[in-house]
């Protein structure tokens, strides 16, 4: 066992895109054809073709005996068993690096079997892992829900940090008339400018940045979801508009569940022209949605070059397992369909998954393999969490139902003949009501 | 001959229900035969709450109104109102076709047609839509475009609307008495017709016609509509108030306020008394006299400065050379003039009779003034259409010759 003690004291992070399965294959393709030289992106499949066709040029073929390279057929317990077989592989992915992405599309074989095994690994090597996945649409099944919902599970446990992005939410980002491809496509794009913008935060540095533990708190907490909203805009305008177009992703529902998360991270690109009264409008604009209680963290990094948009990215964790979920589910019609939803450690077990037949002790549970017991490295970010829970604006509601009814009950004692007809409310007073009663009761 | 060119407006009040005759003479005057009156019930905030009753009231008053004009009733125009009449200014734009520069007829119901398309509840009803201005290629204050050369014609309108099932049930209280229904009229725009002549619509003046449920108002400038309303608020109101603040029953309430009542404050002396005789079910009471006008005023102040604030929202009031005037049944309350100058800081006038002939009792009550404004509307409406065009005024004579003979 290799491990690479942390070189904290440098002050770039070296950062490793791991795209795992055919989702991630796609993503590591467009990553590495955005143009980013410095980003070191990894391909790594169970499909030989796939990875054929791949621009990327690090590659790694999964399991070539287990699969013969025709993938795993959407069993995990194949991409599980691929794995293990290309463990020395995985091992030396590790070498060299402080942090690793992994991305994919959670519920085939591949991403599902593999990834918490990578993550596993990553975690042995001291390497620090964020784990960037989709869960399948609601209509892709049952099946392929509940194994995206184990991995989730496991790679929660695995992870420093897990970003979840439910495909049935990504889908908002398409028109409800844009074709299947034009989804898959927004979805995607959407978790790759989350990648992008992650690498661009961890990377940019100048004048303010955001530091890996700043990322930690706010994205750690295991199987929440993600909150992810970004904007970039030109012009006159550009800082309004750009926090406009963040803060209308459907992922953040049009800045509405940001209320709900216990921290945020919100990451600021521009031109040297950005201007400080820019940056204070931008966060006068996402505090108003983030609740009181939670830490907002704000990174602002400036390029040389003066024709670059300004860049709005928010980023954050809504975790309905903190509390979050009674009070949001009734919102969104998406929602219950997506809830197969990743447990959390102490409810994992009772849940009846088809993938516990499949997979027996082996797939989806790394632990026996692996004996020493995985270090939660997400507990320094517990008990930020839980304050949050507390500190949510739960009571507001609770006042305003109670002092409504009381005016209720005064108007109508006060309304003699017209006690049972329509109101007449004009200006916020209800003129069936004596004016000389209205005027004495505002006097004192 | 006689008797073909016979209006008659109806209003079915929240106190009274009220029907007008009137005779259209050569030159366009008109003259008042008879009116017919009878207390409403069933009516509250001038909507039907009853309908079985209310049919009967309008019965009763149509019944009166045949007797004293000595008139056969056939059709009538009636007045509607209430809380959920709402009004805007809309702006209608239509562009004319390459080929041609004259605008005609269509292309000025089209710009109407353009004008509505606004957003209103899908359960609401057009009323009206009052022309205000035409401009032709930005050019204002066009008064009637057609024959003129443009490529772009513009009309603002007033636009009033109001919740069509509760519209209806006035027409209904009419219709079940097997009479027809000729305009339908919003009620303040009614009364402004028969409280203003052409000179103070050019001026500019509000008209108030504070009824028993609710008050219109209405606003012209320039000789046009600017602004409508309705505040469903009226006399009922009063009597309300003073029942509740004086502790006595409703009914002596109405009679005190119509008696003894006056909007004025600071006018009595002080320690002034009335006494309240003891009736079935009353035991008397003696109340002062200063606290009854104080409560009066209250409320009527505050239905002024109500109407005022809406109406500062569309034009200045400095801006009405003609001021305002009152009218309803309200506007019989002592000294309310006096409010309504100090809250409008305009001369306030009471409604008189414009351009209409007929029994001076009748003329002079601002009770009748919507029932007499409609029949003004509907004869203004008939001579528009007359002017349309011959053949088509021949044959509305001939239609309308056969639907009054009938």
């Amino acid at each position: 066992m290799i491990s690479y003690p942390r070189s904290s004291p440098s002050a770039t992070v070296r950062l490793r895109i791991l795209g795992i399965g055919n989702a991630g294959v796609h993503l590591a393709d467009r990553l590495a054809m955005s143009g980013d030289a410095g980003t070191d992106v990894v391909v790594m499949n169970t499909d030989a073709q796939s990875l054929t066709s791949s621009v990327v040029t690090q590659k790694l073929a999964l399991g070539p005996k287990v699969t013969r390279g025709l993938g795993a057929g959407g069993d995990p317990e194949i991409g599980y068993q691929a794995a293990q077989e290309s463990l020395g592989e995985i091992r030396d992915l590790m070498k060299d690096v402080d942090l690793i992405f992994l991305c994919g599309g959670l519920g085939g074989g591949t991403a599902s079997g593999v990834a918490p095994v990578v993550a596993e690994m990553a975690r042995e090597s001291g390497v620090m892992v964020f784990s960037l996945f989709t869960s399948p649409f609601s209509f892709e099944g049952r099946r392929r829900n509940a194994q995206a919902a184990e991995a989730l599970g496991a790679l929660g446990r695995q992870s420093d940090a897990v970003i979840h992005f439910e495909n049935d939410r990504m889908a908002e980002l398409a028109g409800p008339r844009s074709g299947i491809e034009e989804t898959f496509a927004a979805a995607d794009a959407t978790l790759l400018s989350c990648v992008a913008s992650l690498a661009g935060i961890l990377g940019g540095g100048a004048p303010l940045p955001v530091g890996l533990t700043d990322l930690l708190s706010a994205l750690g907490g295991g199987t929440s979801r993600a909150l992810f909203g970004q904007g970039t805009a030109t012009g006159d305008n550009r800082a309004h508009e750009a926090l406009e177009v963040a803060l209308k992703s459907p992922l953040l529902d049009r800045g509405r569940l940001l209320n709900e998360s216990h921290a945020v991270v919100v990451h600021l690109s521009g031109p040297p022209s950005f201007a400080f009264a820019e940056v204070a409008a931008i966060m006068r604009g996402v505090t108003k949605h983030v609740a009181d209680a939670a830490n907002v963290f704000l990174g602002v990094t400036t390029a040389s070059d003066p024709s670059t948009p300004v860049q709005v990215t928010i980023l954050g964790n809504y975790d309905r397992e903190a509390g979050g979920d009674p009070v949001a589910t009734p919102r969104r019609s998406t929602e219950p369909s997506t809830q197969i939803a990743p447990a959390s450690e102490p409810k994992r077990k009772p849940r009846p998954l088809p993938i516990e037949e499949t997979a027996p002790p082996s797939g989806e549970e790394p632990k026996p393999l692996f004996p020493e017991p995985s270090e939660p490295d997400n507990r320094p970010v517990a008990p930020v969490r839980s304050p949050s829970v507390d500190a949510k604006p739960r009571p507001r509601t609770k006042p305003a139902p109670k002092s409504k009814q009381e005016t209720l009950q005064f108007e109508s004692v006060a309304r003699g003949r017209f006690e049972k007809s329509e109101p007449t409310i004009v200006e916020g007073e209800d003129l069936d009501v004596p004016t000389f009663l209205r005027m004495r009761g505002n006097k004192p | 001959m006689a008797k073909q060119d016979i209006f008659v407006g109806v209003e079915v009040g929240t106190t009274k229900v009220c029907a007008a005759v009137g005779e259209s003479g050569r030159e366009g005057t008109l003259r008042i035969l008879g009116i017919g009156m009878a207390p409403s019930r069933g009516v509250r905030k001038g909507e039907i709450v009853d309908l079985a009753i209310a049919t009967e009231c309008v019965h009763d008053a149509l019944a009166e109104a045949e007797t004293n004009s000595d008139a056969e009733i056939v059709s009538v125009s009636v007045a509607v109102t209430g809380g959920h009449i709402r009004s805007f200014n809309s702006r209608g734009e239509i562009i004319i076709p390459e080929d041609r520069f004259e605008i005609d007829e269509e292309d000025v119901n089209e710009v109407a047609i353009k004008a509505r398309e606004v957003n209103i509840p899908s359960e609401n009803h057009f009323l009206h839509s009052i022309i205000q201005h035409y401009f032709v290629d930005g050019q204002a204050g066009v008064l009637n475009p057609v024959g003129l050369m443009g490529r772009k014609l513009e009309a603002d309108f007033h636009i009033v609307h109001g919740v069509k099932t509760r519209l209806q049930n006035t027409l209904r209280s009419i219709r079940e008495n097997g009479i027809e229904i000729e305009e339908v009229v919003v009620n303040s725009l009614a009364s402004a017709q028969a409280a203003l002549d052409q000179h103070q619509k050019d001026l500019g003046a509000v008209v108030i016609d504070i009824g028993g449920g609710v008050t219109d108002y209405i606003v012209y400038e320039g000789g046009v509509v600017r602004h409508s309303g309705v505040l469903a608020v009226g006399g009922d109101h009063i009597s309300n108030d003073i029942s509740m603040g004086l502790r006595i029953p409703l009914t002596r309430a109405e009679r005190l306020k119509c008696e003894e009542g006056s909007a004025k404050i600071g006018s009595a002396t002080p320690g002034a008394m009335i006494v309240l005789k003891n009736d079935a079910g009353f035991s008397g009471k003696e109340i002062e006299r200063e606290m009854l006008n104080t409560i009066i005023h209250a409320r009527v102040r505050e239905i002024f400065e109500l109407i005022r604030r809406q109406v500062e929202k569309e034009i200045s009031p400095h801006a009405l050379g003609a001021g305002v005037v009152l009218t309803g049944g309200c506007s019989l309350m002592r000294d309310i003039q006096e409010v309504a100058e100090s809250v409008f800081d305009l001369p306030v006038a009471l409604t008189r009779d414009a351009g209409v002939s007929g029994p001076k009792s009748v003329l002079n009550n601002p009770q009748y003034s919507t029932a007499i404004g409609l029949i003004k509307f509907a004869q203004a409406q008939r001579a528009e259409e007359e002017e349309a065009g011959l053949v088509g005024s021949v044959v509305e004579k001939i239609s309308g010759f056969f639907r009054r003979r009938n």
